[in-house]
């Protein structure tokens, strides 16, 4: 019977002339943003390669000078945005898109695309990821918000109760003969967008997965509301009042939710703001993390503690760059310290990540949402993946300037100078990102929490079939 | 009429909605073959009764059996045992004739093949060429054939008619009135509510009058004439009976 009830519903969804001027439109809209997005993922890639390959360059040319003053010059890394981003660029906007490695002191990505944003772009910022986070679930309800209060205002619900149909199978053969007939209309969209990612970037295998996942996703996500809608219709008895509590529950998901999450999450979790965050680096390098003390206590110990190990009773005497052997004590202290704050303050994130959790009772777009981003590698989680490497990119090519300086001096002379051999020896930044594991351990409670919205709505489409009366 | 055990049974029948006594001890008696016509005006009960033997509604106190059994107790004997026309057959705008015949068919469990379901269109009344036309463009007469066609398909034992030739032409509830009565003479029990003293009297075989949701006059419809059947329904409308 459920088999009769889907192919009806899939025809009969296909035949009705909302699903197809609402499908083209969002279809017109779906692939105009995407071919925006893709354009900017585009550029954005080409811009981050050529200005990394220029960077690195300039630092390769570096005349011969100090190995710590070439440190100085500094590093610039960029991170590269996975294909799948051209779906959902998730935080892109408001995320650095640069790092500078510099010696001394870990900073923080810099220019962030929504700074440089000119005051009209506020206004265009509709994404591929809000079509499918937002407008589909709004064409899903304007498809299903009448599914069972028109067969109860038309007279059909009784005809089929006449027959002995069984309700829970007319209720989820209406679910999956719709979810079909949508399948249908957003197949072409999603085979176009595939086709152009296919055709203009270069696909490994895990950025296909992190594509296949996406869409298994989406379609829990639209099936939760899918279900929730034909509850809601099954449960009031007109469609003007399903159509308005829809609607009432959309704006709640999509746009109230995220809002009063990131509310929560700031009141119960609040971060440092930046200068505060800066002063308390700072302070603990001057005053020393517990039971390690103050920078000065720590140099005369380190002093002591090179002298004792080269047998010798003055800086002056020792066989080393005493200057670049103190800064690279120095530097390890900061790297240690900058550590613990960049951690703290990034568990913070987390932790905000998951209070933020606390807007999702009211639905399921804020899950998906952050779901999506993580997939697509453009969330925090992978950010801080990215700038981990980074750190250890900046040690690397840090310590091995400190290696000439110490090695090409003595005592606390400062006469050691490298050339462009040197500068080129160091090894180009290249950066593995992580899988789609990593992605779907770091995604977990918000896939938990896509999966009990999935839950509720299959609950009460079953109860909503136990109470259907015509 | 056959006097064998009726296949449409109500006893003592009370249907409360909310406090409103819907319908009100109501007992009657449909066997094989036999066309019952319930008369009466809006809110006498009429429609309230045919619910309940569809189950869309509970017997406050009584029952309604169907062959002997409550579908209540057992909701299968609805799908197997009855056809259901309402005032206005309810099909789906989108699908044609055909299509509608045999989905409602496909989920009653009566397979059918292509030509069954156009000869049982064509033996409902229903012409060739609106087979395949959607139902939006159909009339009333065309979806109440539609609906005959389902009825008949479903070889029921009896078949309950809300006021079905409501809004329908003269012509068209004449057509109508003549299938009702060649199905309860293949041995259908009808039940049929209307406000249709003509179409009652011209298909009936027994009339019964509700007021308030009480069965007040029975009779047997081939002993009474048009006008006397008139007298009696205005009568117990007006309060002078």
């Amino acid at each position: 019977m459920i088999k009769t009830i889907i192919r009806k519903e899939f025809l009969a969804t296909l035949r009705d002339g909302r699903l197809l001027t609402l499908g083209i439109t969002l279809l017109v809209l779906f692939v105009g943003f995407f071919l925006t997005s893709m354009y900017e993922l585009q550029q954005l890639r080409a811009e981050k390669h050529s200005v990394g390959t220029t960077a690195k360059e300039q630092w390769n040319t570096q005349s011969v000078k100090n190995p710590h003053s070439a440190a100085h010059y500094g590093i610039y890394v960029f991170k590269q945005d996975t294909p799948v981003a051209a779906l959902d660029p998730g935080l892109r906007p408001y995320i650095g898109q640069s790092l500078w490695l510099e010696p001394h002191k870990r900073n923080l990505t810099r220019f962030n695309p929504a700074a440089d944003q000119v005051l009209a772009g506020r206004f265009g910022q509709a994404t591929t990821s809000f079509v499918l986070t937002a407008l589909l679930p709004l064409l899903i309800v304007a498809l299903t918000f009448n599914s069972v209060s028109q067969e109860r205002e038309s007279g059909t619900l009784r005809m089929l109760h006449s027959l002995g149909v069984d309700a829970g199978q007319l209720l989820f053969g209406k679910l999956l003969g719709l979810m079909t007939a949508f399948s249908v209309v957003l197949a072409p969209a999603l085979l176009l967008a595939a086709v152009i990612l296919l055709g203009n970037f270069a696909f490994t295998l895990d950025d296909a997965l992190r594509l296949l996942v996406l869409m298994l996703v989406l379609n829990l996500y639209y099936g939760t509301f899918a279900a929730l809608a034909i509850s809601a219709s099954a449960y009031f008895n007109t469609s003007r009042t399903t159509l308005f509590c829809l609607l009432g529950f959309w704006l709640a998901s999509v746009f109230i939710a995220p809002r009063l999450g990131a509310v929560s999450a700031e009141i119960l979790a609040p971060n440092p703001n930046a200068s505060q965050f800066w002063r308390e680096i700072k302070d603990d390098i001057d005053h020393g993390l517990e039971h390690d003390g103050d920078h000065e206590e720590r140099a005369k110990a380190f002093e002591a503690q090179v002298l004792a190990q080269y047998g010798v009773s003055r800086k002056e005497d020792l066989p080393v760059g005493f200057v670049s052997l103190n800064r690279q004590h120095n530097d390890a202290y900061s790297v240690k310290v900058h550590a613990l704050r960049f951690d703290a303050l990034r568990d913070n994130f987390v932790r905000q990540q998951h209070l933020s959790h606390l807007g999702s009772w009211l639905g399921p777009s804020l899950a998906l949402r952050s779901l999506s981003m993580t997939l697509a590698g453009m969330d925090l989680a992978h950010q801080r993946h990215f700038e981990d490497a980074a750190e250890q990119y900046r040690q690397y090519f840090i310590n091995l300037t400190e290696d000439w300086d110490r090695e090409r001096s003595r005592g606390t002379e400062r006469k050691a100078t490298g050339e462009e051999t040197d500068w080129r020896s160091v090894a180009d930044f290249s950066y593995q990102a992580p899988n789609i594991g990593f992605a779907l351990r770091t995604a977990e409670v918000d896939l938990l929490v896509l999966l009990l919205w999935l839950g509720l709505s299959v609950g009460l489409l079953k109860i909503s079939a136990r109470r259907l009366a015509p | 009429m056959n006097s064998v055990s009726p296949v449409l049974a109500a006893q003592n029948l009370v249907v409360e909605y909310r406090q409103h006594r819907a319908v009100d001890n109501l007992n009657l008696q449909i066997p094989q073959g036999c066309v019952y016509a319930l008369l009466g005006g809006n809110g006498a009960g009429k429609s309230t009764t045919i619910s309940t033997f569809l189950t869309f509604n509970r017997p406050s106190s009584g029952q309604v059996l169907i062959e002997g059994e409550s579908p209540h107790a057992n909701a299968e004997l609805v799908r197997a045992k009855l056809a259901y026309l309402p005032e206005n057959v309810a099909l789906y705008e989108v699908m044609s004739g055909l299509e509608n015949l045999t989905y409602f068919c496909t989920l009653a469990n009566i397979r059918l093949s292509s030509d069954q379901a156009h000869s049982l269109l064509l033996d409902s009344g229903l012409q060739a060429d609106a087979h395949q036309k959607r139902v939006a463009a159909y009339s009333k007469g065309m979806r109440q054939k539609v609906g005959l066609a389902i009825a008949s398909a479903k070889q029921a034992k009896a078949m309950l008619l809300d006021e079905p030739t409501s809004g329908l032409d003269p012509s068209a509830a004449n057509d109508f009135a003549q299938r009702i009565r060649a199905a309860a003479d293949r041995g259908m029990a009808v039940l049929m509510a209307t406000h249709d003293l003509f179409n009652a009297k011209q298909v009936a075989d027994r009339i019964g009058i509700m007021k308030n949701g009480r069965l007040v006059e029975e009779f047997d419809a081939h002993t009474v004439q048009h006008d006397e059947l008139e007298q009696k329904y205005l009568a117990h409308a007006r309060g002078l009976a």
